[in-house]
């Protein structure tokens, strides 16, 4: 079925405003939730924050009154988007629970697109991520298990699986290497702008929840581990914005923006499980359909172009969470030791890599490999969920345990 | 490993809480699913678990708190009172047909007060704990309650049969008494 969100008319924008009682969304079962509706719950949460910090970066860049006060009126809407969407996770579950939820969308959204994408520059850079995000997932499961007691596979539910991908300890490169290149607005195919939006945003919004989740945690080695991997997520976050042409004006990123939530609006509609959870995916497509209008009206005033020019004819397929357990092990098998070198991927440990290891992990083993330490110290082995047989890398096999 | 097994990793008594808040979400979970005779000993795991962990709440964690924390008092007032609800709600499920509408939905509502009880002593009382007292006597505590849970087991283990039909047919407020004496005699009674 094809959508055309350009051809169909949402909600006006007078009529959008929400009340408390609207916006006091019943949150979703911790234990009997499908765990990709938390997926989607927890990706869309991303996508509306990128869509306010966006509003707002560029209201501060825009010189016109009436803009800005168009821009802040959508925003307030993109505002209570975001709170119905993400008071949709339920209390019960702590900042650690999420956090492995938050990474099982990093794996699986980021494998998804990373099939998807049509380009091998772009592909390159999602397939490269991905192994990272993958091993973060692994790393959190281990802490979970240590200071909570209970297995990730309570969360991830079998569909992700939970084994070392490149370890964490490798991902810390200089600032430098991890600036990509751009794609070009003109050549690029409207689906790669897209992809490059939906991972900028959900890493941004990890990088973002861990920065400010971390403290909260008094174990020492929880307090240290989400500084390392938020310092990480801050290389994604570079990794993933550089992608973005830089030469696209205000107007066509704002139209991109809104273009990309009534894509992911759709998407999420077309592939939801739970009935309750696909009627706020419908109302938001039908908000996000006007929001769309707007920025569309005012890029043919400012920018003297037609958005069609800038858009796809229709949406393309939905962005789908489904396990991408064999490509992953495909990339596990093959990509596991490559890092970057400038706006490139190589192979080997270079001099300015070895530099930053050294300078940031002084001497010592860094919290991420700790963390696997002290769960073998008191479990007898690492925390895994695998479910497909052995690592398809024979150096991060099981060890057998060596209690002391 | 069953997850019943889990929290003989604990060692000390916040951590063996926490582990056993955990088990007791995931039995919830269980018992909402199951049907039948599944259904009725996932339950009576469920009354059993839930008796042995806020009776070593009440016996040893509030009295700890109550002197240790800011507001203390107060604090271990509300979960006293959330924990009386709870005892009474599970007598009530107690008289009604597993397999009925009426225990669903009463199960549902138990579960969520548990479940937020569970979430506002890690948040008011446990984390406070672990700052105001020393290592040695939370571990020392933990040692307490796993005694009592031997004398008053939370769920059967292989090949004894008596300990699975005691399991079975205890109304909750006797196995609620059981664990508290077993708590109290140190767990030299009971078994």
């Amino acid at each position: 079925m094809t959508f055309n969100p350009l051809e169909h008319r949402g909600i006006p924008l007078d009529r959008q405003l929400r009340n408390w009682r609207e916006l006091d969304v019943e949150p979703i079962d911790p234990d009997h939730a499908d765990p990709y509706t938390r997926c989607r719950i927890i990706a869309m949460n991303g996508i509306e924050v990128e869509a306010i910090l966006f509003s707002h970066q560029f209201a501060r860049n825009c010189p016109s009154m009436d803009v800005k006060r168009q821009l802040a009126e959508v925003r307030y809407m993109e505002q209570q988007q975001q709170r119905a969407v993400n008071w949709l996770l339920p209390g019960v579950s702590s900042a650690l629970e999420n956090t492995i939820a938050y990474e099982q969308v990093a794996v699986d959204l980021t494998a998804w697109v990373a099939r998807m994408e049509p380009d091998p520059y772009l592909k390159q850079a999602y397939e490269f991520g991905v192994l990272e995000d993958f091993d973060h997932l692994y790393r959190y499961a281990n802490l979970y298990e240590m200071v909570q007691h209970r297995k990730a596979e309570k969360i991830v539910d079998g569909l992700t699986e939970v084994i070392p991908g490149r370890p964490t300890r490798y991902h810390h490169r200089h600032p430098h290497d991890n600036v990509r290149e751009p794609y070009d607005r003109n050549a690029a195919a409207p689906i790669s702008k897209l992809h490059a939006l939906t991972i900028m945003a959900a890493e941004q919004q990890t990088m973002n929840y861990y920065m400010n989740v971390g403290p909260e945690y008094m174990e020492p080695i929880a307090r240290q581990l989400y500084q390392e991997i938020g310092l990480v997520e801050e290389e994604h976050v570079t990794h993933y914005e550089s992608l973005v042409d830089p030469g696209e004006t205000w107007w066509e990123r704002l139209v991109n923006h809104e273009y990309n939530e009534c894509y992911l609006y759709h998407s999420f509609m077309e592939t939801e499980s739970d009935p309750r959870i696909k009627a706020i995916w419908e109302l938001h497509l039908d908000m996000e359909l006007e929001h769309l209008r707007l920025a569309c009206d005012l890029m043919r005033e400012h920018d003297g172009r037609e958005p069609e020019q800038v858009l796809a004819p229709e949406l393309p397929p939905p962005v789908t969470f489904e396990p991408n357990k064999a490509y992953l092990r495909e990339l596990l098998d093959t990509q596991m030791d490559l890092t970057t070198l400038g706006a490139g991927y190589v192979w080997e440990a270079h001099e300015r890599f070895e530099r930053m290891q050294e300078g940031i992990h002084g001497g010592e083993a860094p919290p991420s490999d700790r963390v696997v330490d002290a769960h073998r110290e008191r479990f007898g082995s690492d925390y895994r969920l695998s479910t497909e047989g052995e690592h398809p890398d024979p150096r991060l096999r099981e060890q057998p345990s060596q209690e002391r | 490993m069953s997850v019943e097994d889990r929290p003989e990793h604990a060692e000390d008594v916040i951590e063996l809480l926490v582990g056993q808040h955990m088990l007791i979400r995931d039995l919830f979970a269980e018992v909402q699913t199951a049907t039948g005779e599944h259904r009725a000993e996932a339950f009576a795991r469920l009354v059993h678990l839930l008796a042995v962990h806020e009776t070593a709440e009440e016996e040893v964690v509030h009295p700890l708190a109550r002197r240790g924390i800011d507001g203390g008092e107060q604090v271990v007032e509300d979960r006293l009172h959330e924990e009386r609800e709870a005892k009474e709600a599970l007598v009530r499920l107690e008289g009604m047909d597993l397999g009925s509408e009426e225990f669903d939905a009463a199960l549902a509502l138990l579960r969520d007060s548990v479940l937020q009880h569970a979430h506002y002593e890690e948040a008011y009382e446990f984390r406070h704990l672990r700052g105001r007292y020393d290592q040695d006597r939370l571990e020392t505590l933990a040692a307490q309650v796993r005694m009592a849970e031997k004398a008053a087991p939370t769920h059967p283990h292989p090949g004894n049969e008596t300990a699975v039909k005691n399991l079975t047919v205890g109304p909750v407020l006797a196995v609620f008494d059981r664990v508290r004496d077993a708590m109290r005699g140190g767990g030299s009674q009971g078994g």
